[in-house]
């Protein structure tokens, strides 16, 4: 108990200290080593890399516990990458991580080429080098199917000893390092996450981010000072991991998109002059939503405004590069912020937690941060030049992968917003309904929707039965096997298709059948997407002569929604326990609920 | 502040313990859990604090806080 109050504290401290104070960061990371938090362990990571260790992994435990991950840990010795890996019998292997992460270094990548190699040479002295980590990464998966590697790419060292040549031929140390991250990228299995050292180095210098003393010394690959940063690569995965993932950016409107204040000086007076510089810096800004929006991120306007003075420039200004169709919920009005961002996060059905918060004004940042402390407030420079980079620099929005649901997700979002203005015409929901054309699709999971399955498995809060989390790696072995059953649900209307939003993962015992995950994407609420997931369920399991459907609900904070699901559709309830975990069977596998959904 | 009281804020920081006293004869010895990381985070602290860089053979000449503070003192003199 007392370790749950110490790490608490070590957790506020956390949100304070700036990455980048090597010794702020290592005290908390030191405080935290000293707590007995056995209990508490919930993930197992092994780390093995070629440079030491030590204090990498004390900093990313620590970082950790800003997910809530307890990590049990397994640490390689020094350079122990290819020891632990190769050897089938090794402690790396007892240990049974979840997760492990790979810390390979450039001098590992060997042998180098020579000069005036010709561009055969070098891509197949590329090849080679490729291979051994392809080959690494299949042999930890062949070992630890349901392992997801996390591995870094190789930093590319500053040193030319080509000169300014090291630019102009690939047989080049700084050409050849750059083939084989790209060749990484190229041949990466779906159960391995890089984590872009590199582009970290790039961004903090290379020149700053080597320290020759510190790794002849110690072995430390890079300047210590830089530690809190490195980790933080690292631990940030997790969050899409832990389910965490941040999906939505709130976005203030005068001197946040524009300069100025749109109520006093009008659509045509703001600045957005493309000719001039403050013009062109919030230009610059909206380009980088825009690019954030054409990669899944969902965009809402909070703005304190009339509604119909707000919306102006996004109709009427011919420089504006946002549009009304590129956001997805539009509140512009007079109450305070953080009411308005909980009315958003309804509006769209998405957690507070995953929601960013961009504004100019510190007041609102400080309201929003005390008031809605899990939504990520940015910190704003004054400077709109700055905003692209306090933004991007926010790193909020590391998810695990892009799929082409998040694409299309901002999208949906927008034509929610005409299929509401339809509903309006409609008195009767179920005629609401019939006219939206729904289709939907009930089907075995196929490999290439692994991905997008497993997202929806890790990001589903709301509707999930039992919140059980898996990789991707994980999903691919359950599909090998023959007493798992793995369905995936996708849909469209006449507006616009939502792939696949809800999956189900059964587990087959003898004639029973336990539905082992169910979670659906909020988006499609109300849509009959649960009775027709529900109504061939049972088919398939008559089809399939399963006799009885077993279900679980395990309550979480965020759950509730379906706490009952399974009584509606006529399970019998059979056991209920103080925590509120509800088991609930069926029998009646020919049972069908009506539906508006074709197939 | 002179380089003995500033240095006890850097070990009392790494060690997290306000209440420890550092005289010329401490050595890794002296104190619990001064080991190789811990070390490392001194070596670090004072760079940052003192502005200066330690050379590998520096890092090695130097066993207890005594020979630290005469380092500190040459390098920053160094500097000027």
């Amino acid at each position: 108990m007392e370790s749950m109050e110490k790490l608490d504290e070590i957790k506020e401290l956390l949100k304070e200290t700036d990455l980048g104070d090597f010794g702020k960061v290592m005290k908390l990371a030191r405080r935290y080593g000293k707590l007995d938090l056995k209990n508490l362990y919930n993930k197992k990571i092994a780390f093995l890399g070629t440079c030491s260790m030590q204090l990498l992994v004390s900093v990313t435990k620590v970082l950790l516990s800003r997910y809530d991950i307890i990590p049990e840990v397994f640490e390689g010795e020094y350079d122990g990458i290819r020891v632990e890996v190769w050897n089938e019998d090794s402690e790396f292997y007892r240990f049974r991580p979840d997760y492990v992460i790979l810390l390979p270094d450039h001098r590992d990548v060997l042998p180098l080429p020579k000069v005036l190699d010709g561009e055969d040479k070098v891509a197949e002295g590329c090849e080679k080098v490729v291979n051994v980590w392809i080959q690494t990464f299949e042999k930890i998966h062949e070992m630890l199917p349901n392992c997801q590697i996390l591995c870094s790419n190789f930093v590319v060292p500053f040193e030319s000893p080509l000169g300014n040549l090291e630019a102009n031929y690939l047989f080049s140390e700084a050409s050849f390092y750059r083939q084989v991250n790209l060749g990484l990228i190229a041949k990466r299995p779906s159960y391995v996450t890089m984590l872009d050292m590199d582009g970290l180095a790039s961004y903090i210098g290379k020149g700053k981010w080597f320290d020759e003393t510190a790794y002849f010394m110690n072995k430390g690959g890079f300047a210590y000072e830089y530690m809190g940063y490195y980790c933080d690569l690292i631990a940030r995965q997790f969050m899409a991991i832990s389910g965490r993932a941040k999906k939505c950016l709130v976005l203030d409107l005068d001197n946040t998109l524009w300069g100025g204040v749109v109520g006093d000086e009008g659509y045509d007076g703001i600045m957005l002059d493309p000719n001039d510089a403050v013009g062109e810096a919030y230009l610059a800004f909206q380009k980088y939503i825009l690019k954030l929006k054409e990669r899944g991120v969902i965009l809402a306007v909070c703005s304190k405004n009339d509604v119909e003075n707000a919306k102006e420039p996004f109709e009427k200004n011919e420089h504006m590069l946002l549009h009304l169709e590129d956001i997805s919920c539009f509140v512009a009005n007079w109450q305070d912020k953080a009411s308005n961002i909980r009315q958003i996060a309804a509006s769209l059905n998405i957690g507070l937690d995953s929601m960013v918060f961009f504004d100019d004004n510190p007041t609102e940042r400080e309201l929003v941060r005390s008031f809605l402390p899990m939504v990520t407030t940015v910190e704003v420079p004054q400077d709109p030049a700055g905003y692209v980079r306090a933004l991007d620099r926010a790193q909020v929005f590391d998810w695990l992968e892009i799929t082409k649901e998040d694409i299309g997700r901002s999208q949906t979002y927008v034509d929610n917003r005409k299929r509401e203005e339809m509903m309006t015409n409609y008195t009767d929901y179920s005629a609401y309904l019939e006219a939206l054309e729904l289709e939907g699709k009930f089907e075995e999971l196929t490999e290439k929707n692994v991905p997008r399955f497993s997202q929806l498995i890790n990001k589903s809060n709301q509707f999930n039965l039992r919140t059980r989390r898996y990789t991707e790696a994980q999903i691919s072995q359950m599909m090998e096997e023959e007493h798992y059953g793995l369905y995936s649900v996708s849909l469209k209307d006449k507006f616009s298709n939502y792939g696949i939003i809800a999956c189900l993962i059964l587990k087959y015992e003898g004639k029973s059948c336990f539905i082992d995950s169910w979670v659906m994407s909020c988006r499609v609420l109300k849509k009959d997407v649960e009775k027709f997931t529900v109504s061939k369920l049972l088919e398939t399991m008559k089809n399939k002569n399963c006799e009885k459907v077993v279900g679980e609900y395990l309550p979480t904070a965020k759950n509730s929604m379906v706490k009952d699901l399974y009584g509606e559709f006529g399970f019998t309830l059979v056991s209920e326990t103080a925590e509120g975990v509800k088991t609930y069977e069926t029998t009646e596998t020919d049972r069908q609920f009506e539906y508006k959904i074709k197939e | 502040m002179d380089t003995k009281s500033l240095l006890q804020e850097i070990f009392r920081d790494v060690f997290d313990d306000e209440e420890l006293e550092i005289t010329e004869e401490t050595t890794a010895e002296d104190i619990e859990g001064w080991d190789s990381l811990t070390h490392i985070q001194i070596i670090v602290g004072i760079e940052k604090k003192f502005e200066i860089k330690f050379s590998a053979v520096e890092i090695k000449a130097s066993e207890n806080v005594g020979e630290f503070i005469e380092l500190i003192d040459r390098k920053v003199l160094e500097k000027g």
